[in-house]
């Protein structure tokens, strides 16, 4: 056990090198926290140690947290039991008489973070590795060893709350602002901050009593407890549990404070809300690993990328790759559209440079990666080209030709519709590319949107599925593999519950019930609102090809014809369904009121959770057919590719665990009542029925 | 020369639009022009950039925050870190000389693909401080308390606050004195070159310029400027298709106030612009399986009186002459830079009268009109003329091209170049 971290102990001070074998990763287990309590009960028994210095042999991650399998494994009694381990053990750190100091490089999360807060002193490398925080909160539990009451000593409890439920991490910078850590320097100059804090003895803080008395956190405690009761609605008890507890541990003993952290986790961690986080978690995790094909293949490295048309998709999807230090090749058809292209590439770079994403000399350097071109240019050296022109197969069908004929027979050629059928353009003779012609579909905003759908067609090699699928993840996006049908899987899904949204509004529902309803549901956007965020004018004309495919479940409400004919098209127009321009987005327009069919609501509208209920079925019942016709190849890809590309629910797991938390019987008992009073958009699909109970 | 496999051909070209000093890349520093055009190279030519042995760039005004410039360039035009790149400085022909340097360096073996080329941001060329101000700058940031910083500043008078103006120091030859525009008068009336003649032949360059300017495009790369509402700049912005002889005999002189013939109409625009060229040993070009537009015959470096700077071209003409038999009636389009309309007056009239044999045949010169009326990016314009020279030679089927510039300082460059059939 003693390979889980090496030490050393010369001139006084004790070093404790934390290497766990055979993973890139230090985590705190049973086994890693007893070798660790050993090693500091040595250090007590050692008369001559002056100071215990706390650092890691890995590249990028300092210690990442617990071990995750124990607090969904573990019985109620063995995590207990865990819990009162670690505490144990960073309360013997906290204790010893001898100077503690964390040098932190890397991943510093969690319990790590936990530990570093046991610390006399903290030092903190200015790598990009390095992250600082307590994001428990973000897998439905609070931070328990310690941190929950620790933390908002240090800093303050205002910055203690807002980093604890917003599971915030920080950079080394960010942290020594805040005081959470006592120096920054390049990670081998840390040992040089370590001499001058050790110099200094042991650290004299400020008691924060401005804030940290118990008047002033009954304040404080309410404002953060009101944001944050907007932004969780009630639907993260971790967050609720985590301010009563971070609050409180202000004052009172520091023994007390811990027993209420061990509490509230008891509670939580079996609560079906941390179950599903803790999936999530795991869902993205899986998405950085699988492999599609069953057997290994190796995927090429993509090194060179074009991007067809620099519009908005187009001249997001370059940037993004131009910061990953991709160059990429930006074409369109004339100057003026390329031009527009990189003012909104430079757009997008000033924003990661106001958001500290990039500093404004990476960002220029960055900006370069961009290679405009408005006349045609050889693509011989081009690995991967990923056209986003207009929704239009005809013009599509021309480019893919045109690229055919002009790139390497290896080039993997993608097409970002978000509805045309890529198989059509697989099977073009003319394009010949069957084989190497795929979906790679990003959504609006590429910067923020973190899933990519990889759509296959029967005849995709899988080389060129796993080198998609290391390429996405090259960029540090999420995917999904997809099979080819109009809407692919996330459209497709979320198409009927925005038609649905929309038809009620049409037929003189409140826009803001509607949209509640759904916000109090736990999704980021309501429905309404998010129509106007995607134009209504794209969504009018996604549904339309899904319509011609799928039938009439996707007729389009006709208050939305209406308006995208008088040239509503939602926020890019300043009013669609919300008025964005007086308003911001806050009323709804009276353009779209005086259009609709029905401009009273009927009488004795449902509740907001039926409301909800009866929005979140047509997920369900979509999601159900993508398993049905093989669009989704798992009810795990369902709920993934919904919560990374929608935003739905985290709590909830995604349309199909929300579904099985209710029961397959009753989700087809409330879809048959529904379709029918409200038509056959609810007719519970062939694999609804066919779940067993 | 250098053996026929180390010969240096040039494979492709391309610059930006030339804009007017304080016009639409007045905002664009010397580095982005040039990015731009090395970029714009590279796509259009579809080239590794990993094949590119170096960047050789000439600029005159290097500015302060990019000291070898070519370096700069190079990195954020995307060319590997482990490529060097130097910048090279031959006042208006450095352009030029980044094309004669990478020949030597092919010659002697030292490498087969270059990226070379010129830029220059006139616009940018910075006012300095007299250095009595600087001083008593060094002296302030050097204070200790507050008391020391306040009678330091007291000793501060508006005089020091008069600029030194970049631009003016740069066209003063510091050996004679003399402003480059009061070259160009030493020459006309020496030379007996009128006022009259000067306006006409500015007059063609703009009529030229302004005919040619779908050829000419075919060597302008659009230049995106995500700032600006345009978004991009396509043209050059020199020639004035409404010039009229009137209006250029009422300028005044500027060199040589009351009697003098040089004006702002009859020398070169003050411009921003870049150009790069992509060239390679001959051997290496095939084996890249590219089309040459054409190669380097043979070139000439010349020295000659500062305060005749603009004769420059007589001495290297003749010289490349010497060393290549080849005399400018033999040239199918020729390219003198047109620092001034005397100064290209006097080259002419010069030659003929020394040497009947080197008569520049008039007809052939600067057919897409020159300086004058495109702009003179002093850095850039070297790579300008070799560029038009060879695209003009694989517009009219012509064989051979001979270019030259008078250089500040008092030196001439003559080149000739073959089209590659």
């Amino acid at each position: 056990m003693s390979s889980l971290f090496t030490s050393t102990f010369s001139d006084g001070r004790f070093t404790i090198t934390f290497d766990r074998p055979d993973s890139a990763a230090n985590i705190f287990d049973p086994a890693t926290l007893q070798a660790l309590e050993e090693l500091v009960d040595s250090v007590t028994r050692l008369p001559s140690a002056k100071s215990l210095v706390f650092r890691t042999a890995k590249d990028s991650i300092f210690v990442a947290g617990a071990d995750l399998n124990v607090l969904e494994n573990a019985s109620p009694e063995d995590l207990e039991m865990f819990l009162i381990q670690g505490q144990r053990v960073f309360q013997k750190i906290a204790g010893l008489s001898c100077i503690t100091v964390a040098e932190i490089h890397g991943a510093c999360l969690g319990g790590g973070c936990e530990l570093a807060l046991a610390c006399d002193w903290r030092v903190a490398s200015d790598d990009r590795s390095t992250k600082i925080g307590l994001p428990e909160t973000q897998l439905g539990i609070l931070p328990a060893w310690g941190g929950s009451s620790r933390l908002p000593r240090l800093i303050g409890l205002p910055a203690a709350l807002d980093l604890i439920l917003g599971g915030k991490q920080l950079a080394g910078r960010q942290a020594k602002k805040l005081g959470l850590v006592d120096g920054v320097a390049a990670r081998e100059r840390l040992g040089t901050l370590t001499d001058q804090l050790l110099a200094k003895g042991k650290p004299k803080r400020p008691s924060h009593w401005l804030t940290n008395n118990p008047l002033s956190a009954l304040v404080i405690r309410r404002v953060a407890g009101g944001k944050a009761q907007a932004r969780s609605r009630g639907n993260y008890p971790a967050i609720d549990a985590a301010l009563q507890v971070v609050s409180q541990a202000v004052s009172g003993s520091l023994t007390d404070s811990m027993t209420r952290e061990r509490a509230a986790v008891r509670i939580l961690a079996t609560s079906p809300e941390a179950r599903q986080l803790l999936r999530v978690f795991h869902l993205q995790e899986r998405a950085r690993k699988f492999h599609f094909s069953p057997d290994p293949v190796t995927p090429n490295t993509v090194s060179r990328v074009a991007v067809i048309g620099a519009g908005v998709m187009g001249s997001g999807i370059a940037q993004w790759l131009a910061a990953r230090k991709i160059p990429v090749l930006l074409r369109d058809i004339d100057p003026a559209r390329v031009g527009a292209g990189l003012r909104s590439v430079k757009q997008l770079f000033s924003d990661a440079v106001k958001h500290r994403v990039f500093t404004e000399t990476e960002a220029h350097r960055l900006s370069g990666n961009v290679i405009p071109s408005a006349t045609v240019v050889p693509m011989q050296s081009i690995d991967l080209v990923i056209e986003a022109a207009v929704e239009d197969l005809e013009i599509k069908r021309k480019i893919f030709r045109d690229l055919a004929g002009r790139t390497r027979a290896d080039t993997i050629l993608a097409t970002n519709t978000s509805a045309l059928p890529v198989s059509q353009l697989a099977e073009d003779s003319e394009i010949g590319r069957r084989d190497r012609l795929i979906g790679l579909h990003f959504f609006n905003p590429v910067a923020r949107m973190q899933l990519v759908e990889i759509v296959t067609t029967p005849h995709t090699s899988p080389e060129v599925v796993e080198t998609a699928l290391a390429f996405v993840r090259k960029l540090g996006k999420l995917p999904v593999v997809v099979g080819d049908r109009p809407g692919f899987l996330v459209n497709r899904i979320l198409m009927p519950y925005l038609i649905e949204a929309g038809r009620l509004f049409d037929a003189g529902w409140d826009a803001k019930l509607i949209d509640e309803a759904m916000l109090d549901f736990g999704m980021p956007m309501g429905p309404l609102r998010l129509l106007d965020e995607v134009g209504l004018d794209v969504a009018l004309h996604v549904a339309h090809t899904m319509q011609g495919a799928f039938g009439d479940r996707f007729a389009i409400p006709q208050i939305l014809d209406r308006l995208v004919q008088n040239g509503f098209f939602g926020r890019k127009t300043g009013e669609g369904i919300f008025e964005h321009k007086k308003s911001k987005g806050k009323t709804v327009s009276d353009n779209a009121l005086v259009r609709r069919a029905h401009g009273t609501a009927p009488a004795n509208l449902p509740e907001k959770t039926a409301v909800a209920e009866r929005l979140a079925l047509l997920m369900v019942n979509e999601a159900t057919r993508c398993l049905e016709e093989g669009v989704a190849h798992s009810e795990d890809d369902v709920d993934f590719a919904m919560i990374f590309g929608t935003g739905f629910a985290p709590f909830r797991g995604g349309p199909i665990a929300w579904a099985k938390a209710l029961g397959w019987p009753v989700v087809r008992e409330k879809l048959e009542a529904l379709a029918a009073r409200e038509g056959e958009a609810f007719t519970p699909s062939d694999w609804i029925r066919s779940q067993p109970g | 020369m250098a053996s026929s496999d180390n010969q240096l051909v040039i494979l492709d070209g391309v610059r930006t639009p030339f804009a007017r000093m304080g016009s639409d890349l007045a905002g664009i520093d010397a580095v982005e022009l040039g990015r731009q055009a090395v970029v714009a190279l590279l796509a259009r030519t579809g080239l590794d950039p990993d094949l590119v042995d170096e960047t050789i760039f000439g600029c005159v005004s290097q500015p302060a925050e990019a000291a070898n410039i070519a370096r700069v360039i190079a990195l954020r035009a995307g060319i590997p870190k482990s490529k060097p790149a130097m910048t090279v400085h031959r006042n208006c022909a450095s352009s030029l000389e980044s094309l004669t340097s990478a020949a030597e360096k092919m010659a002697a073996g030292r490498g087969q693909i270059y990226i070379v080329g010129g830029t220059e941001s006139m616009s940018r060329i910075p006012f300095y401080y007299p250095q009595a101000t600087a001083e008593k700058f060094t002296a302030l940031s050097r204070a200790r308390s507050l008391g020391q910083r306040i009678a330091l500043m007291a000793k501060f008078r508006p005089a020091d606050f008069a600029p030194r103006i970049g631009l003016k120091m740069g066209l003063t030859d510091p050996v004679v004195g003399l402003n480059m525009g009061e070259t160009a008068e030493v020459l006309a009336r020496e030379l007996g070159i009128t006022r009259r003649e000067q306006d006409a032949f500015a007059l063609a360059s703009h009529l030229k310029a302004c005919a040619s300017s779908g050829k000419l495009a075919e060597e302008i790369a659009p230049f995106y400027l995500p700032d600006s509402m345009a978004g991009f700049m396509a043209e050059d912005n020199g020639p004035r298709a409404n010039q009229t002889p009137e209006a250029l005999a009422k300028l005044k002189s500027v060199f040589e106030p009351g009697t003098g013939t040089v004006t702002a109409g009859n020398s070169s625009q003050i411009t921003d612009g870049a150009v790069a060229l992509l060239v390679a040993t001959r051997r290496r070009a095939e084996s890249l399986g590219l089309q040459p537009l054409g190669r380097l015959v043979d070139y000439a470096w010349w020295g000659c009186d500062p305060e005749r700077m603009g004769l420059g071209p007589v001495g290297a003409i003749r010289r490349v002459a010497a060393t290549s038999g080849l005399r400018p009636d033999q040239a199918d389009t020729i390219e003198i830079n047109e620092a001034f309309a005397a100064q290209v007056l006097g080259v002419a009239k010069k030659l003929a009268s020394e040497d009947a044999s080197l008569t520049i045949p008039m007809e052939k010169l600067n057919p897409n009109g020159g300086a004058i009326a495109l702009g003179h990016p002093v850095g850039a314009t070297g790579g300008r003329l070799i560029l038009t020279a060879l695209k003009e030679l694989a517009r009219n089927g012509g064989k051979r091209a001979l270019v030259s510039l008078c250089i500040g300082g008092g030196q001439g460059g003559a080149a000739w170049f073959e089209r590659e059939a």
